[in-house]
């Protein structure tokens, strides 16, 4: 009984961690191959989630249609905001870059608002409701296929970044783009492509939380928990983004269902759920500054 | 090939680092510009690279002319397309990257990607030790095995052209004669053309067919190596030979720094 319970747990943990993963993986590849910290990666997941909830609730498009809509859409949209605006700070301090990211965020939802309202909606899914049983255990199918798209997609990045020319070409851009471009990289396209990434995962993101709960413009929040998730991994790679999400979204799922409920003296323990992420990334961070995987710099003879 | 007609170029809009050179680089040649820290040697191939915006450096006048075509304007992944690569101060390996993604990366302007296989074991026959370590971190390589991945990185292209930037810095004298030495074969074996810029004239002069003498962003001399192997000044200046032929005392090289001030 107890064992099924922890399961459940993890199962759930998983699932949102997956999320959280995704969203930190952009951040982590925008940060390392441009230097800009984005504060919008979690409208980005919010603008991909209501692309997809067009496409499919109110055009009624067949829902992988939806979904190839939305991450391309997602991820042009990424590159349209390097072009645009990107593309022209970097090498900006980073205050300044931060701002802008901020300022696109507000931007990117209003805008989201201006269209589709700020009401809360939820997307017409083939997986919305229905579950797998495995004996005792009944597992969301929508939570299940975030899981295993979630890891057929890091397992794609991995081999992306590992074997392919423009994967290893974008990981010596995020090193040293001046060097890069000595060896004829294009280090303007990088950066798109970086952008590009960024945005889709974000995308992918959105939809899947979109999936195991609702549509509405304050799911951005989102990123935050991802950003905490990333620098919880160290900044450094996309590993420890990963690993950094899965943390964060475990931890939460298991502070959700030990304290909701809870209450002392006018105290929801509840609540503490959505701290829960902000609450270890202090702690880690208070402990090791460069988070879990980070370091400092690759050590130099 | 190669042709560099008073090229002046500023930092910042004010600094003025060079101040009007020209330097000719002929096919399958080894060709050295030899100068003191300062005199402009990195600014000239950045300049001819395009690395400009990032260093905040512009071509002010002049022109940087290959094979026919002007390239002032270019970008830098635009003047490798044209053959030229470039051997960068410092090294600047990717230190996070193995080896192996190090040098993918250099045959990254490759039109034909079938030829990597090949330029790579071409590589390996001039720096076998590269070829053990393929899946190390190149950050862990000694100064020395970075120089030479710094060279791997560029000769993989097949390039045309190679601009190097003091392979020597840094490096123990033993490890430098052996850079140099491979250095030279990649120009007698493979008729790779190469500017060579170089502090340590002494080792530069050894294996270029020509070189120029920059100081303060002037070309101030010329010639065949053997030429200025034989020059007075230089063999005061920068080979730090005395008119007996042995090594000159530490003062009076300060004394001929002193008068070398007042010549420029
Ligand atoms: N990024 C830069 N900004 C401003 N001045 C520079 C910069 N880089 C070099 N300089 C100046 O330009 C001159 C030439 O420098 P450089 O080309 O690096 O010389 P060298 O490579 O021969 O040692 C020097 O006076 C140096 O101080
Ligand atoms: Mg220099």
């Amino acid at each position: 009984m107890i064992m099924e319970k922890i399961i459940d747990i993890i199962f759930s943990g998983l699932s949102m961690g997956a999320i959280y993963a995704l969203v930190a993986l952009g951040f982590v590849l925008i940060f390392k191959s441009t230097g800009i910290l984005n504060f919008a990666q979690g409208e980005l997941c919010m603008v991909g989630a209501f692309i997809c909830y067009y496409f499919a609730t109110l055009l009624n498009v067949p829902y992988l249609i939806s979904i190839l809509m939305a991450i391309a859409l997602g991820a042009m949209l990424g590159a349209l905001i390097d072009v645009l605006i990107f593309r022209r700070l970097v090498g900006e301090p980073i205050y300044a870059t931060i701002m802008v990211t901020i300022g696109l965020a507000s931007i990117l939802v209003a805008l989201t608002g201006l269209i589709w309202g700020h009401d809360t909606y939820s997307i017409r899914s083939p997986f919305i409701g229905k579950t797998i049983v495995a004996g005792k255990m009944v597992f969301a199918q929508a939570s299940l296929a975030t899981i295993v798209v979630s890891i057929v997609l890091f397992i794609l990045f991995i081999v992306f970044f590992n074997r392919s020319l423009l994967g290893v070409a974008l990981k010596g851009t995020a090193e040293d783009s001046d060097t890069a471009g000595l060896m004829g990289i294009n280090v303007k396209k990088m950066h798109m492509l970086a952008w590009t990434i960024g945005a889709l995962v974000a995308g992918v993101a959105g939809i899947f939380l979109a999936e195991q709960s609702f549509v509405h413009t304050g799911m951005s929040h989102t990123g935050i928990k991802a950003m905490s998730a990333a620098i919880l991994g160290g900044m450094e790679s996309l590993g420890g983004a990963i690993i950094g999400g899965i943390i964060v979204g475990v931890v939460e799922s298991f502070a959700a269902s030990y304290l909701s409920g809870l209450e002392m003296g006018g105290f929801h323990f509840g609540d503490i759920k959505d701290v829960a992420a902000f609450a270890i990334m202090i702690l880690v961070l208070m402990i090791r500054p460069h988070g879990i995987f980070g370091k400092k710099e690759v050590e130099r003879v | 090939m190669l042709k560099v007609t008073n090229l002046e170029t500023t930092y910042n809009d004010i600094i003025l680092a060079l101040k009007g050179i020209s330097i000719e680089v002929s096919p399958e040649k080894i060709v050295a510009i030899l100068g003191a820290n300062g005199a402009g040697k990195t600014t000239t191939i950045n300049a001819i690279s395009g690395i400009r915006k990032t260093i905040n450096l512009e071509v002010e006048d002049g022109t940087i002319e290959f094979d026919g075509e002007i390239l002032n304007d270019k970008e830098p992944y635009e003047i490798v397309t044209r053959g030229i690569l470039q051997v960068p101060e410092g090294r600047r390996i990717f230190a996070e990257l193995t080896i192996a993604e190090n040098l993918m990366i250099g045959a990254y302007s490759l039109q034909n990607r079938g030829h990597f296989q090949t330029n790579k074991e071409m590589v390996f026959n001039y720096f076998p030790i590269l070829s053990e370590r393929t899946r190390q971190l190149a950050g862990y390589l000694s100064g020395g095995e970075q120089q030479m991945l710094a060279i791997a990185r560029a000769l993989v292209a097949n390039p045309k052209l190679i601009m190097m930037d003091e392979p020597s810095l840094g490096l123990a004298p033993m490890i430098v004669q052996e850079i140099f030495e491979i250095i030279r074969r990649i120009n007698h074996e493979r008729d790779m053309t190469i500017l060579l810029v170089e502090q340590n004239a002494h080792m530069a002069l050894a294996i270029a067919h020509y070189g120029y003498i920059l100081e303060n962003g002037r070309v101030v001399m010329e010639g065949s190596s053997k030429k200025l192997r034989q020059d007075k000044d230089i063999r005061e200046f920068y080979l730090g030979l005395s008119e007996s032929g042995g090594r000159k005392s530490f003062r009076e090289v300060k004394h001929y720094k002193r008068r070398k001030r007042w010549l420029s």
